[in-house]
């Protein structure tokens, strides 16, 4: 058990170096960060004052062992851009994601558990097709135009909800809904489908037989058993909406990670994608690392496995 | 793009004195609150790191210079009370005297030294980006408290032009409390005092009660300004009242938030200057030959662009805007054409046209800079010069466009180089129509030749006569024009402020590229 | 159909007809006549998009921007779903976008696919270190945030048709090896692997006559799963300016563009947005019902 335990957390490392390459890697190759720091005549001294400031100059090897002895010791750097520590830029924005993750898998999941439980219950019914088209819409749609289309209906058109930024709860309905609704469909599946296999169950059965009344027969034993699976994939889907919130963080002007890191990659602000990357990788490595490890514990079979 | 802060002097060399009255009327103290939004925003708050002109947005609300422009867009004298130029042992000398009475945020007064001090940084190539700009100041000597020299080895007229350089930074307090301190607490004489800043969501600021113009100053006491990047985003909290100023109105949404009721706007150009720039040093390129640079001059149809492409929201110039140095009322833009392209191009050899890649910018450094572009090319190819069009976003573009060894720049490419409000061409054109020369700063992103012109644009920097510089800028503009040199100018983008005017009273000052806040308050 | 003659190929081949009528004759999951159509409809525009097209996709007509679809009062049929902010017409641009969307979708999914269910496969089969570094890369992979990965490497490739496919190829082969692997250790143990082994194939027989027949089905599934994910993907890049560029047209760039005239003209944001929804929806019913087929207790694809 141990070993397996040691095994996944040096997976997960592999991993993170791993990104840290790649990603330091190719944004060093998409293009020079000086021409867009420095004023369009700027002469060759000042130039290659800024370079040598910015360890520009070293060899690319170097850079890296360098950039990764300090990422350990939690230093990614100054930002180009901002002139201050990336990943105080970088953790600053982490919380206004998370919020907005979070808000998500509410929205999601508040749609996705009555929709899943009441398909498995009605089965092939009218609400059983239009659930499902409902909850596919959301794959169907790029977030960022359910967002736009959003915007234009309920801030600008109805003055329901505000357009933009980060501060009450109603600021977080139109961005949570236009990021949640992906999953939706996944989420809805699961919960059928669990619900499907123990709805017919022996139990289940059993207490339909003594007159148990049904909506508790639902809810409080059937959609318990069901909803084991969709825990376990939980985290791994929220990982998944941090990254998800790129565009969506765009268009609501919401002030987190995404939209940090795209500025950064427009504007070759290295140190703050690096910085941006990792800790999303970096979330989304441990979330999958506690998912499989806790797996481990419950079915040993998949120590193996994996 | 290069800054300009430039300056229109009428007259002599001795700057006009603009005096404000200094009428007793004492001013109501600023009270309540604002909220505003900038759709980008400043990346450092020191002046003398600054780099490109958003940093201005927020540079410009807390410090000052020795000049700056007022709203009738002429330059006067600010936290220098007079100067003049003078001759020492051959050198130029410019005297200045500051103004006394003049505080920073945090109570000590403006001295000699501390701009000493700014002038110390601002030539330090480690520190500030525009260390080029003070190379031919010589010395920096000090007289007294309110009295300076700056002893130049050779004439600069970009000095005077860019409101004297130099920018009041406390060196008291930047000694205390160190580089890293004053980037976080930022102290100034400026209209607005620093309270706090979250990098990409807001700046507040707190109306200077010490402020030394008792006239034009803030009547609101606590503003907060949201960066809003998004077009829509930011128009859509105007709107709904989140924000009650904003910058930058898109131009496709202009007619809308105009026919809102209570709403007040106001424009202004933006300090850019647009054209299409060509590889002129390339002699197997096509464009290597002035006919069809001018061809290509005459198939656009540039106002039709402005009118559709840019809801109105430009300015049509040649070489030089209006209102700027050296501005030519008689030079005009070239006319729509397209009959006297194909004759243009049938006489330099291509009566069937020609195929060439060309480059569009994508990234929209000015509204709508990619559709501007797109229809840009699509006139050229009207006329059969068949561009393969390529976008670009900003830093490829950049990439693409700076001078080197390997310069790839083999067509037609959209271009802007910013002249500053007021605009002076002079930086620019040292830019992008002098011959490009390695590691001597001229041509950077210059794809032009030409010996004359390249004597005539050394020669202008070195006039400090405003007046003769002047004359100088318009003898380069004709022949610039005359040859099709540097790029076929297009046209000048203008801002558009949106102000809710039942509650916001506001004047533009062009200062801060048109976001100078200086008359900002509430009504009453 | 040569192998057809080749009696050794029969299982193979019994195993594909077999999947064609559990395909159409399983009674419970009927096929989404509607969807298939409108996918037959999207692929029929996408080829002939040149020929039927009303209006050159990009010409400009500036005097005319802004024309509402026919069914607004100032709409005429002359464009029937309007004209942009340039004045070109909309259903001829949602049209050229239709080929350019199905060309990127049809090579980011044969090579995202093809490499992926490769590597998967060769970690599945062999095991050992071979196993190990394919799948820490797929770990690697999946552990960058997608888009961010895609943005990066649009700025180093520069924008552009190849560089999005190049991008959703190198975003998503993973996503194939880890399940393909999966299924390969399911079958790995199976007895005609091992009487194969035992009668001397080599690995490459036994990965074309026994392992890639088996994971045929998988195969389909996720690729028409991903059909919806590539066209949302792209869009985005678009969107986010690093994707396709003129003159190619595509449904996210025209979003892109038309983002900044929603309040001039709805039409120019809503049309290509239905159009990747209504395609990326048939898409995903196709898929979903490929996998009700195939495959009907996983759930997690």
């Amino acid at each position: 058990m141990l070993e397996f335990v040691l095994r996944r957390i040096l997976h997960s490392a592999v991993s993170i170096v791993g990104v840290s390459i790649v990603i330091f890697t190719i944004s060093r190759m998409s293009g020079d960060p000086l021409l867009l720091l420095l004023p369009m005549d700027a002469p060759s001294e000042v130039i290659a004052a800024k370079r040598i400031q910015l360890g520009l100059d070293r060899p690319y090897v170097i850079q890296y062992f360098t950039f990764a002895k300090n990422a350990l010791l939690g230093d990614f750097g100054f930002s180009y851009r901002w002139n201050v520590p990336a990943l105080q830029l970088v953790l600053e924005r982490l919380p206004a994601t998370i919020e907005l993750a979070c808000a998500a898998m509410v929205f999601s999941l508040s749609v996705a558990i009555p929709f899943g439980v009441f398909s498995a219950v009605h089965r092939g019914s009218w609400f059983d097709r239009f659930g499902k088209v409902f909850a596919m819409l959301g794959q169907a749609m790029p977030n960022f135009w359910i967002g736009l289309i959003a915007i234009m209906v309920f801030a600008v058109g109805l003055k329901w909800l505000p357009a933009f930024g980060r501060g009450t709860l109603a600021h977080l309905v139109l961005p949570a809904i236009a990021l949640g609704w992906y999953p939706v469909a996944a989420m809805t599946r699961i919960i059928r489908s669990g619900m499907l296999d123990v709805l017919d169950a022996e139990y289940i059965r059993m207490g339909r037989a003594v007159g148990a009344p049904e909506w508790i027969l639902i809810w409080k034993y059937a959609f318990r058993n069901a909803a084991i699976p969709l825990v376990t994939v939980l985290g791994v889907y929220f990982a998944a909406s941090l990254g998800g919130a790129f565009v969506v963080e765009t268009v609501f002007a919401w002030p987190g990670l995404g939209r940090t890191v795209v500025e950064a990659v427009f504007s070759r602000d290295f140190p703050v994608v690096q910085a941006g990357v990792l800790v999303i990788a970096f979330l989304f490595v441990v979330t999958n690392m506690i998912v499989d490890i806790s797996y481990g514990l419950i079915d040993p079979r998949i120590r193996h496995d994996r | 793009m290069r800054i300009a802060n430039k300056l229109k002097i009428a007259g002599t060399a001795l700057a006009v004195l603009l005096p404000f009255s200094t009428s007793a009327l004492a001013q109501e103290p600023a009270i309540g609150e604002l909220t505003i939004a900038f759709a980008i925003e400043a990346t450092t708050m020191d002046p003398t790191k600054y780099a490109a002109g958003a940093d201005m947005y927020f540079i410009g609300q807390m410090f000052e210079q020795l000049m700056a422009p007022g709203p009738d867009l002429k330059t006067r004298n600010w936290l220098a009370e007079s100067w003049k130029i003078g001759k020492e042992d051959g050198h130029s000398v410019l005297d200045i005297h500051i103004r006394r009475g003049v505080k920073f945020h945090n109570g000590d007064p403006l001295t000699s030294a501390d701009f000493e001090f700014s002038y110390n940084r601002l030539k330090n190539p480690e520190i500030s980006s525009w260390s080029h700009l003070q190379k031919s100041v010589d010395r920096f000597e000090i007289i007294d408290d309110h009295n300076f020299k700056l002893h130049f080895s050779k004439p600069d007229a970009s000095y005077i032009a860019g409101f004297l350089q130099l920018w009041a930074v406390p060196k008291k307090y930047f000694n205390k409390v160190g580089e890293d301190g004053f980037a976080q607490n930022p102290v100034g004489t400026g209209p607005w005092k620093f309270v706090s800043r979250k990098i990409k969501d807001e700046l507040k600021l707190e109306a200077f009660d010490g402020y030394w113009n008792k006239e034009h100053r803030p009547g609101v006491k606590n503003l907060t300004i949201k960066i809003i990047p998004d077009d829509v985003t930011r128009v859509a909290a105007f709107r709904t009242g989140e924000v009650d100023w904003i910058d930058a109105v898109p131009p496709a949404m202009i007619a809308d938030v105009k026919a809102l009721p209570g709403v007040e706007t106001a424009s202004t150009g933006s300090g850019n200057n647009l054209f299409i720039t060509f590889p002129e040093h390339l002699p197997k390129s096509p464009f290597a030959d002035e006919r069809v640079r001018k061809a290509v001059a005459h198939a656009v149809d540039v106002d039709a662009i402005v009118k559709s492409v840019l809801f109105g929201q430009g300015k049509r110039y040649a070489e030089i805007g209006e209102g700027a140095v050296g501005y030519d009322p008689e030079l005009k833009p070239y006319k729509y054409d397209p009959e006297k392209a194909r004759k243009l191009l049938a006489e330099a050899g291509y009566p069937n046209g020609l195929d060439t890649p060309c480059y569009n910018l994508t990234t929209p450094r000015e509204p709508n800079m990619k559709e501007m572009g797109e229809a840009m090319f699509a006139y050229m190819s009207a006329v059969g010069i068949r561009c393969r069009v390529q976008g670009l976003e900003y830093s490829a573009w950049l990439q693409l466009g700076k001078r080197g060894n390997d310069s790839k720049l083999d067509g037609p490419t959209s271009w802007m180089w910013g002249h500053g409000v007021p605009g002076d061409p002079g930086i620019p054109w040292g830019g992008h129509l002098h011959t490009y020369v390695p590691g001597e700063g001229w041509g950077s992103y210059s794809y032009a030749s030409n010996p004359e012109i390249d004597a005539m644009i050394e020669e202008s920097k070195s006039i400090m006569d405003p007046e003769k510089r002047a004359a100088k800028l318009r003898e380069i503009a004709r022949i610039k024009h005359e040859h099709a040199y540097g790029g076929v100018t297009t046209y000048q983008p203008l801002i558009t402020f949106a102000w809710n005017k039942k509650k916001v009273s506001y004047k533009p000052w062009p200062g801060s590229y048109g976001r100078s806040l200086q008359e900002l308050g509430l009504k009453k | 159909m040569t192998a057809d003659i080749y009696p050794k190929n029969a299982h193979r081949i019994s195993a594909m007809r077999s999947h064609i009528r559990r395909i159409f004759f399983r009674g419970s999951t009927k096929p989404p006549i509607l969807s298939l159509a409108f996918l037959a409809v999207i692929i029929v525009t996408a080829i002939g998009s040149q020929a039927i097209s009303p209006y050159d996709p990009n010409a400009l007509n500036l005097a005319n921007n802004f024309q509402p679809p026919f069914w607004d009062e100032a709409g005429s049929f002359h464009h029937p779903l309007g004209t942009d902010n340039l004045g070109r017409d909309i259903l001829s641009r949602i049209m050229a976008g239709t080929r350019v969307t199905v060309v990127v979708t049809f090579y980011a999914i044969i090579f995202s696919g093809g490499i992926g269910a490769l590597l998967g496969m060769v970690a599945g089969y062999f095991g050992g270190w071979t196993d190990t570094i394919i799948m820490r890369l797929v770990d690697i992979q999946l552990s960058i945030p997608a888009l961010a990965l895609a943005l990066v490497l649009a700025a180093v490739l520069g924008s552009g048709l190849s560089t999005v496919i190049i991008v959703i190829v190198v975003t998503y082969w993973s996503w194939y090896a880890r399940i393909i692997r999966g299924e390969i250790l399911s079958i790995k143990g199976r007895d005609y692997i091992a009487l194969a082994k035992v009668a001397g194939c080599g690995p490459v027989i036994i990965f074309w006559r026994h392992l890639l027949p088996n994971i045929l089905n998988i195969l389909l599934v996720l690729a028409s799963l991903q059909i919806g994910q590539v066209i949302i993907f792209e869009a985005s890049l678009s969107f986010l300016g690093l994707g396709i560029q003129m003159p190619d047209v595509s449904w996210g760039l025209m979003l892109s563009d038309a983002r900044g005239y929603m309040g001039n003209a709805w039409w120019a944001i809503t049309m290509p947005g239905i159009a990747i929804m209504l395609t990326c929806l048939s898409a995903n019913i196709m898929g979903d019902w490929l996998r009700d087929i195939f495959d009907p207790k996983r759930n997690q694809l």
